[in-house]
């Protein structure tokens, strides 16, 4: 098996795949490391995914991982796989840098907790993966350092915010990655990307060290080519940490060891409104016939009735925007990141490094988030738009007692193309219409391929399901996984 | 909408050029126009959500880092101080 | 004169309100600090437990309601010592309201409504030097446990002030919350102040900021409300402004107006969830609160007759009114003699050792067998001295130190008499004396008994009956 092309082409396989070929000693961790490596540098030109590599500590990590095995450790499933992490997870002792200019020479002195416990089941790390500048966008378009590429159409977008995410798993750079998703930011690029994305439930992944774009809607999760990579992460991350509060302490499975394809008698909730108003009739055509998949397979399609988007897409901006101005607050230039060189005074100091060190989508919410907290605004924006969120979710409680997994497009559109959305704020934004009410009351959702459109674009279904009901919708989504014979990356994977 | 951009940049600390800040006003005037549309409801009482109850930290010492590591991303560093431009006497 | 006070307090907790540095005063800058209490990228707070229990305590010792459930603010404003550019604070749903401290005045009480108890972070230290053209900035205070006690406007002179401010210091001291060093800027004030002629409504008020000291508070207080006068007496107007006291100079000067008052943009802190706190904890908080200290002077005076100067210095000092306390307990007598011994021999001893208390090793049932001898009169005050000095270097009882050095005061009648008896053989000189109008010479006489009883005599009794002797004829 040690063949050098069977080692040059291990970067197509999946994590679950490469964890037991490493553990039955058929490969080496670094010969899968190299192997993603060859890769990042045969594709990284073209797709632009990372904004750090890592490549000498993950050679050594690797090395670690293979004396472990020819120790005879016992390792956990993600020992000596190459996974690539999105550049606002704080990583002790490697740039951290939000794909921000403000950040461009950030190196954490700690690691967020996600790392802590990817470091704990031995994870390679292969570099940062870029994004859009803090989270804010839904295109990779915002980085300060680089433009990623759809791997299938590099004149269109990987989606974002978690854009070098999703680019480098469709293409061979990393086995698996992690995103973060504030308003949909792993789906829609899972989406774009075609793989498979998921946003666990608010409270069930550590946000500690993950810099905070919205704290009470951003959540990590994972990326993979197949329903089971992603199942194998998030058993990894999930848990209480006593560092975030807004963690919430239960048992959490390990979901890989449960996956089942029987959706006999599961109810589908079919949500009317978000298969309308701005919905290309490709997507909303892919994502039925994935509904009608389930149906034929057992499942019973239900009407269900859930809120406005449009009310959860405003509820999501400003709420969002509210606590990113405030996150966002403590870049000013003096405990770290960039400090503009022209000041005098501190007002100087502070208002120039700002004005130098964000990007423009980051000052446009920074200023929308001031002004409704602003005095006099905040009854009317803020506030109301918290009580929307309550509102919301009602809603969803008394959808979930009609339905088990609501399953609806997760993006309107396939990917588009580089500068189409730019100039159009509200156009852009509406990329999130059908991700952020999840994000708004907390619950999980995950984005699977469903098929390509005529332009040969991945199409992304969204099934969301309950608080805490990973396993299910993991069930879900490995059930129309397995009917379908596998998701087809074979074009960006070539 | 009456959004006063120069006193929002000022508390955001912010600063534009009269050209930006036309162009800021305009697409704001856009955002705000669809983050309005909130659904007619009583937004009066407080924010507080008692089913989310804290879990507090024990009061014991952990001390996890050196100086050095902490400052090492600093602009401008002295005698184990960050220094930042004087500032006018205030609280 | 219509003034209310805002006293900032730091809590003496082990580690810091939201992260797990050491909370310590004088550490070398930088040193305790923390990835969160720097506030870097995806740090996130935790809330120490202590910090709620204390401020809990303080709500009930200010007799205020404590919400079960409350939560924690961001108040956003920049400024280099606030690393994070907010404060996490309380906004509308303070931990404690709607309480009341009764202050001591002129020897009458006062009671001053307490509007609100919160609990916040305390931000870093900006070090100016001449040498150097920056601002330093050292982040050790950062994360400091505060409460802010807010007063209702109720206060009407600087005396009541420096009463109120006085009496919170105590209190937080007896409870044990905080250390309340002034000069360590454990406890600071924002003062308001307004000024109005009797019968009108209150006038504009005017917030001090950077009042560090209690004597300060006062000065500050009389020189803001002289300058409000001033300016009304000229025909001007008081506007609502914000000025910073300079004690140094001994006056204020506008820090900003109304127009420029900051926007803090206050929402709810989305990176920790609800204080909620069940009624067993809250009960046990509210049992563990002992008697105050202004409670205390007030019952010392009124039940115990000691003069209030004595009270106070008592109730000053935790431990010294504990041990006064136990000392009356131990045994039946005079309080009054209790805190002159508590005040006079014992606190001479503390003060030049250096020692407490109970380092000194004189338990209060010791002290009460020794006070009622003196009582009894079965031993002199200077035996009571010498007993008390030995008793600070051996594990003895008075009684066993009486016995040992003989000190026992000699009451009985008839050895008294023949004392006496032999002194007026001796000295007719110092009766006829006396007889002849020098009435000084009962002095002389009564020396001498004492001398021939070796200072064992009870002198009062030897004084009857040299008297008996000397009106006869």
């Amino acid at each position: 098996m040690k063949g050098m092309n069977i080692n040059m082409e291990l970067y197509r396989l999946t994590a679950a795949e490469l964890s037991r070929m490493i553990r039955n000693k058929e490969v080496s961790s670094t010969e899968v490391t190299k192997s993603v490596f060859s890769r990042i540098k045969a594709k990284e030109n073209e797709i632009e995914a990372y904004v750090t590599l890592n490549e000498e500590g993950a050679l050594k990590k690797a090395a670690e991982v293979d004396e472990k095995i020819a120790r005879g450790e016992t390792l956990s499933s993600l020992a000596g796989i190459p996974v690539g992490i999105k550049d606002n997870i704080c990583t002790k002792g490697l740039r951290t840098t939000c794909s921000s200019k403000m950040l461009s020479n950030f190196v954490p002195p700690y690691n967020a907790t996600v790392i802590n416990k990817l470091e704990a089941a031995d994870f390679v790390c292969t570099g940062k993966l870029n994004m859009d500048e803090f989270a804010m966008g839904s295109s990779t378009e915002t980085s300060f350092f680089k433009k990623t590429k759809n791997p299938f159409d590099t004149s269109r977008v990987p989606g974002g915010s978690s854009g070098g995410s999703a680019a480098s798993v469709a293409c061979g750079e990393a086995i698996v990655s992690l995103g973060s998703d504030t308003g949909g930011s792993i789906r829609q690029p899972a989406s774009f990307c075609g793989v498979v994305g998921m946003k666990p439930t608010y409270g069930s992944v550590s946000r500690f060290g993950l810099v905070a774009f919205a704290s009470s809607l951003d959540q990590i999760g994972p990326f993979g080519r197949c329903v089971e990579d992603v199942a194998m992460l998030t058993s990894v991350i999930c848990g209480k940490d006593p560092m975030d509060t807004t963690s919430v302490r239960r048992e959490y499975p390990r979901f890989e060891d449960h996956l089942s394809t029987d959706v006999k008698g599961l109810r589908i909730g079919i949500p009317e409104v978000y298969f309308g108003k701005g919905v290309t009739e490709e997507v909303r055509q892919s994502v039925m016939k994935a509904a009608h998949q389930y149906e034929a397979m057992g499942a019973v399609l239900v009407p269900v009735e859930l809120p406005q988007p449009d009310y959860a897409l405003a509820a999501y901006y400003i709420i969002a925007c509210a606590e990113a101005s405030s996150n966002l607050a403590r870049f000013d230039g003096v405990k770290y990141g960039y400090r503009s060189p022209n000041f005098t005074s501190l007002e100087d100091l502070y208002e120039n490094t700002r004005s130098e060190g964000f990007g423009e989508e980051v000052k446009r919410r920074i200023m929308l988030g001031t002004y409704v907290l602003s005095s006099g605004y905040y009854d009317a924006y803020y506030k109301k738009a918290k009580f929307t969120q309550n509102l919301m979710q009602d809603m969803f409680r008394k959808a979930f007692t009609q339905a088990d997994v609501i399953l609806c497009p997760t993006a309107p559109d396939t990917a588009f193309k580089f500068g189409e959305n730019s100039d159009d704020q509200v156009k852009m934004y509406m990329n999130d219409i059908l991700t952020v009410t999840v994000n708004i009351v907390g619950l999980p959702a995950i984005s699977i391929p469903c098929g390509f459109d005529s332009k040969g674009m991945p199409v992304g279904c969204q099934l969301i399901g309950d608080k805490f009901s990973e396993q299910l919708l993991l069930n879900t989504a490995f059930a129309y996984e397995k009917a379908v014979g596998g998701f087809d990356l074979s074009r960006t994977l070539a | 909408m009456d959004m006063d951009i120069k006193r929002l940049a000022k508390l955001a600390k912010l600063k534009f050029t009269p050209e930006e800040e036309e162009k800021y006003a305009a697409q704001m005037a856009s955002i705000v126009a669809m983050v309005e549309k909130l659904p007619d409801l009583d937004a009066s009482g407080p924010l507080i959500d008692p089913d989310n109850p804290m879990e507090f930290r024990k009061d014991e010492v952990a001390q996890n880092y050196r100086r050095d590591e902490l400052i090492a991303n600093a602009p401008e560093v002295q005698a184990g101080c960050i220094v930042v431009p004087k500032t006018v006497a205030e609280e | 004169m219509i003034v209310g006070l805002e006293v900032h307090c730091e809590l003496n907790t082990k580690t810091k309100i939201y992260c797990s540095c050491r909370n310590s005063f004088g550490a070398e800058v930088n040193s305790q600090c923390c990835s969160v209490c720097m506030g870097m990228p995806g740090t996130l707070p935790t809330l120490n437990e202590k910090v709620v229990d204390y401020a809990v305590k303080m709500g009930y010792a200010l007799n205020c309601s404590i919400n079960p459930v409350s939560k924690q603010d961001r108040k956003n404003y920049f400024y280099p010592d606030l690393p994070k550019a907010y404060q996490i604070s309380q906004f509308d749903i303070p931990l404690c309201e709607n309480g009341h401290l009764d202050i001591l005045v002129d020897g009458k009480e006062k009671r001053i409504g307490i509007t609100r108890i919160h609990i916040e972070e305390d931000a870093g230290k900006l070090i100016h030097d001449e040498s150097f053209a920056g601002t330093l900035v050292d982040f050790n205070r950062c994360g400091v446990p505060l409460i802010e006690i807010v007063s209702e406007p109720d206060l009407r002179s600087s005396a009541e002030a420096k009463a109120y401010l006085d009496t919170i210091r105590e209190i937080v001291i007896y409870l044990g919350i905080s250390d309340g060093k002034m000069q360590e800027g454990s406890i600071r004030c924002d003062i308001n102040v307004s000024v109005h002629k009797p019968g009108e409504p209150f006038g504009t008020r005017v917030e001090m900021k950077n009042v560090n000291t209690f004597s300060g508070a006062v000065r500050a207080i009389e020189y803001e409300a002289a300058r409000q006068i001033e300016v009304l007496e000229n025909g001007g107007t008081i506007s609502q402004e914000t000025r910073r006291w300079d004690d140094l100079k001994g006056c204020n000067f506008l820090l900003r107006s109304k127009e420029d008052a900051q926007d803090y943009r206050y929402f709810p802190e989305p990176d920790l969830s609800t204080i909620v706190l069940d009624e067993e904890h809250l009960a046990e908080l509210k049992a563990s609160i002992p008697e105050l200290p202004n409670k205390k002077v007030v019952r010392y005076m009124q039940t115990l007759s000691i003069p209030e100067e004595d009270a106070r210095l008592l109730v000053e000092s935790v431990e010294k009114a504990a041990y006064f306390e136990e000392i009356i307990a131990a045994g039946k007598i005079v309080p009054k003699d209790a805190a002159n011994w508590v005040l006079g021999a014992v606190s001479r001893v503390i003060n030049e050792t250096g020692k407490s208390i109970a380092e000194i090793g004189v338990s209060a049932e010791k002290m009460a067998k020794l006070i009622e001898m003196l009582e009894k009169k079965e031993i002199s005050s200077s035996a009571g001295s010498t007993v008390f000095e030995e008793m600070l270097h051996s594990d003895k009882t008075p009684a066993d130190i009486v016995a040992e050095k003989g000190l026992a005061q000699v009451s009985d009648q008839d050895v008294l008499q023949q004392i006496v008896d032999q002194v007026a053989a001796a000295n007719q000189k110092s009766i006829d004396d006396y007889r002849g109008g020098k009435t000084n010479a009962l002095g002389f006489l009564v020396g001498q008994c004492m001398k021939a009883s070796k200072g064992k005599g009870n002198p009062a009794i030897m004084r009857e009956m040299l008297l008996k002797i000397l009106e006869q004829n």
